[in-house]
């Protein structure tokens, strides 16, 4: 089987590469293809949009990260820089798609190899950035929250300060 | 000259409904089992290609220590040994063989472009890379003296080691183009022939890079002409309704077959053909329909014969009243071209599409799929396409 049938409640039909085929593509594409689906397409499949998720979770689980990290384990240096490589891209774009290979990267930065210790620390870099960008985001709302109960009279000037500062210092 | 559609939806009934029908009888696919009397041709993957072209050669080589007159054997691709497979539809090399001697006057020249090709073929498979034709004949112009002499050697080794020529890494040249509903992957990189202008993907022959990804197209339409293609790009026909379109320009070459074949065997989607409503249009729609005799070797990974002939037909002209002065008389060429479609035993088995051949006979006319736009540019799209997938007016 290389397709997998989803069907919609209006009478229309989407068809995913099968994950037993994606075994046979460049290591790197089942992650590249998650990413496509997700941020194109699954907007687009009305009803049938959860169990496409639950699908591309699957692949994520039983297909792309299995695979990646056999590569990243591995001993050719020239598998581990293209793997890192398109790894990398995914990670500026969408960190969490990458993050299942953040366990294996501490030990890559070891490596003797100056490219894969250079992809390695870029996609580390670019982990931080995003858990600093999910944080700023946390401490935003929790921010707003204060700032609403300030005005409102609920809290008193030094709880909405001290929640301003916390914001203001991560942001920096 | 602009006349205005009514701007009407059509629910493309019948076409979703045939649909509905192929995924419901996907669901027990059975693999196409051939007749005992015809020869067996496996697509392969580079290193299976490699493994019996070794043993080719092994071959050879034995027989050179064992008799000094070595030969080797390939199905007969002559008129007697096609055969038409009327179970699956499809025409089929028969178990003829021929033998080519190394040692023979008659054959020397034959065979030494057989192993060039072979040796050919070799390298493109250990570099893994892929050659036009014209490019194996530029390989070696004094050998081959001729492009049809090469052409012909290439046939013969892909049919000596059972295998679509393809497999052997001899491609044709890019020639079709393919847009709408369709997601593909060529080697890493992703393509979304959805968003590739109105131009769409030019169909790489070297298809066993490709994959398709994801669809949520309804029907393939296969387009014999570019002018018609390019109205249905324009209009993003596949956004109104969703299918994905393909154009060879003219009949199909290898790749845009072997893509469409794919595309309906992996998706299990309609396919309809648009084609003049002349003898060459409904040649073409036969070629995707069941292959060609030239390639017959390689029927079951060419045809499709589950396409269905959507128009032009003889009997579309009177029914979407198209005036006489854009209908064309048809000349000696034409007629005669008709009669040898109508002797065609796949012809003769489909009713409908004989009495539709013997219509455009007995009223001696052809017609351009361009003719539609007498009732104006998008009499095509909005009304002449969806209206014939709504009832099902196909052949």
């Amino acid at each position: 089987m290389d397709i997998k049938i989803f069907r919609l409640k209006n009478g229309g039909v989407v068809q995913l590469a099968d994950k037993e085929k994606m075994q046979e593509w460049p290591i790197e594409l089942p992650l590249l293809f998650i990413e496509y689906i997700k941020n194109k397409q699954l907007d687009s499949y009305g009803s049938a949009k959860k169990e496409v998720e639950k699908y591309l979770d699957e692949i994520l689980e039983e297909v792309a990260i299995p695979r990646l990290i056999s590569v990243l384990k591995g001993v050719d240096n020239e598998e581990i820089v293209l793997a890192l490589t398109r790894i990398e891209e995914i990670s500026k774009k969408n960190a969490e798609m990458a993050k299942p290979i953040s366990k294996y990267l501490d030990e890559l930065l070891k490596r003797n190899n100056k490219q894969i210790v250079k992809l390695a620390k870029s996609i580390s870099d670019n982990f931080a950035k995003a858990e600093r960008k999910k944080e700023l985001a946390k401490k935003r709302k929790i921010m707003r929250d204060k700032e609403k109960l300030f005005l409102e009279g609920k809290i008193n000037g030094e709880e909405y300060a001290k929640a301003r500062k916390e914001y203001l210092t991560l942001k920096e | 000259m602009l006349k205005k559609q009514d701007g009407k939806v059509y629910d493309l009934k019948a076409a979703k409904e045939l649909y509905k029908e192929y995924l419901e009888r996907a669901k027990i696919k059975k693999d196409i089992i051939l007749p005992p009397n015809t020869v067996k041709i496996d697509d392969l993957n580079r290193k299976e290609t490699l493994n019996r072209l070794y043993k080719l050669v092994d071959d050879v080589l034995e027989k050179i220590y064992k008799s000094g007159r070595p030969s080797v054997e390939l199905p007969s691709r002559s008129a007697t040994n096609i055969i038409w497979d009327e179970e699956n539809d499809l025409i089929l090399l028969g178990k003829q063989i021929m033998e080519k001697q190394f040692h023979t006057l008659t054959s020397v020249a034959d065979i030494t472009r057989l192993m060039r090709v072979l040796e050919v073929v070799n390298e493109l498979l250990n570099e893994d890379i892929h050659a036009t034709k014209r490019e194996v004949f530029y390989s070696d112009v004094n050998l081959f003296q001729e492009q049809k002499n090469s052409d012909k050697s290439i046939e013969d080794v892909a049919s000596m080691l059972h295998t679509t020529r393809n497999s052997t890494h001899v491609v044709a040249a890019p020639k079709g183009t393919c847009v709408g509903r369709l997601r593909i992957r060529d080697r890493s990189d992703i393509i979304d022939l959805e968003g590739l202008g109105s131009g769409g993907w030019t169909i790489s022959p070297m298809l066993d890079n490709i994959d398709i990804i994801e669809s949520d197209a309804e029907f393939i339409l296969v387009i014999e002409k570019d002018a018609a293609m390019m109205r249905l790009a324009e209009a993003r026909f596949w956004r109104k309704y969703p299918c994905i379109l393909l154009t060879a320009q003219g009949v199909g070459n290898v790749a845009v077959r072997m893509f469409l074949k794919r595309l309906s065997k992996e998706l299990d989607l309609p396919v309809f053909s648009l084609v003049d409503s002349d003898p060459y249009g409904h040649y073409i729609h036969s070629v995707y329909l069941r292959g060609s005799k030239r390639l017959s070797y390689e029927s079951p990974f060419l045809a499709t014969p589950n396409i269905k002939l959507l128009g032009v037909l003889t009997r579309d002209l009177d029914e979407y009243k198209i005036p006489q002065e854009v209908r064309i008389k048809m000349n000696k060429r034409d007629e005669k071209r008709t009669k040898d479609l109508l002797n065609e035993d796949f012809v003769k088995k489909n009713k409908a599409w004989e009495i539709d051949l013997k219509l455009a006979l007995k009223l001696k006319i052809k017609a351009e799929i361009q003719a539609f736009a007498s009732h104006g540019f998008k009499f095509l799209t909005d009304r002449y396409l969806p209206e014939k997938l709504t009832t099902g007016d196909w052949i």
